[in-house]
């Protein structure tokens, strides 16, 4: 995710993905909408972009044709749910295994049944 | 390939908020009480989602965890939540997000809602991950745009306080 987050937190970088959001677009067309910027600059940008995935770039003839690549960000969306899936098993095999000391507990000493209900709620 | 949208900006925010949340369910063999204090006791939480603990479990009490990392490059996570929903044994909700800003979800930025309810002895767990960057992803007209501003916003912040 590093390389995401590096590459759009250039404002400039952040403009790019919004031009070429629907529209695929050659290098010297996004360039055009940066009067302030030097051609070698823009290039950079679209580098990084393309390097962090959120940046498909195309060859046609000479030209170099770019367009956003949204997906890029659901790498994190699948991280996090690998993420979940591997604590919740673990939160099942625990509360489990904390179910089943409780009820021996329970079985074993049943006058002590209530200690663990036992805390205020302020 | 280029499609005029006859959509446009106007509907934004209620796309923005029908964004996909994540969502995951699970049977559990243990009371929806059992399992209740594992999202809300510190030795119980470490024993299967963070590595050490701060949780004061009433609405607006931290919810702080420390996630370590996968492998020696990465990590520890510090997760800093608020809880805002605490009713015991079948609802708890907190906010969810990361000092760290390559994990690219700020604190305050995301909810996860727990809801247990009783099945076959044991628990349902519902658990529902909601309001994530990721979640905006589909191309709608304000939601990448929005997204990226704010992402951007976030990790500024994160950098400065480090």
């Amino acid at each position: 995710m590093q390389a995401v987050l590096d590459a759009v937190v250039e404002p400039r970088r952040r403009e790019i993905l919004r031009l070429v959001r629907r529209d695929e677009l050659a290098a010297g067309a996004i360039a055009a909408n940066f009067g302030d910027v030097s051609r070698p600059a823009i290039s950079q940008h679209l580098r990084v972009l393309r390097d962090a995935g959120l940046l498909v770039e195309r060859r046609a003839g000479t030209r170099r044709l770019y367009r956003a690549r949204p997906e890029g960000f659901g790498e994190l969306r699948a991280f996090l749910e690998e993420f979940w899936d591997t604590r919740l098993e673990a939160l099942r095999h625990e509360a489990e295994r904390e179910q089943r000391s409780k009820d021996r507990d329970t079985t074993e000493q049943p006058e002590r049944r209530s200690q663990r209900g036992g805390r205020g709620n302020g | 390939m280029t499609q005029p949208s006859s959509r446009n900006a106007g509907a934004s925010e209620a796309v923005e908020a029908m964004a996909e949340p994540i969502v995951r369910e699970i049977h559990i063999d243990a009371t929806p009480n059992t399992v209740f204090g594992f999202f809300t006791e510190a030795d119980k939480l470490t024993r299967w989602l963070a590595s050490e603990a701060t949780l004061d479990p009433r609405p607006g009490g931290v919810c702080h965890q420390v996630h370590p990392g996968e492998d020696r490059s990465s990590g520890p996570y510090h997760m800093r939540g608020e809880f805002v929903e605490v009713s015991p044994p079948e609802r708890v909700v907190f906010t969810w997000g990361f000092t760290n800003p390559d994990v690219g979800v700020p604190p305050g930025s995301s909810v996860v809602e727990v809801t247990l309810l009783p099945e076959d002895g044991g628990t349902r767990l519902r658990l529902v991950h909601r309001d994530l960057p990721a979640a905006a992803i589909e191309d709608h007209a304000g939601g990448w745009t929005t997204m990226l501003d704010r992402l951007a916003a976030a990790v500024a912040a994160a950098r400065e306080d480090a």
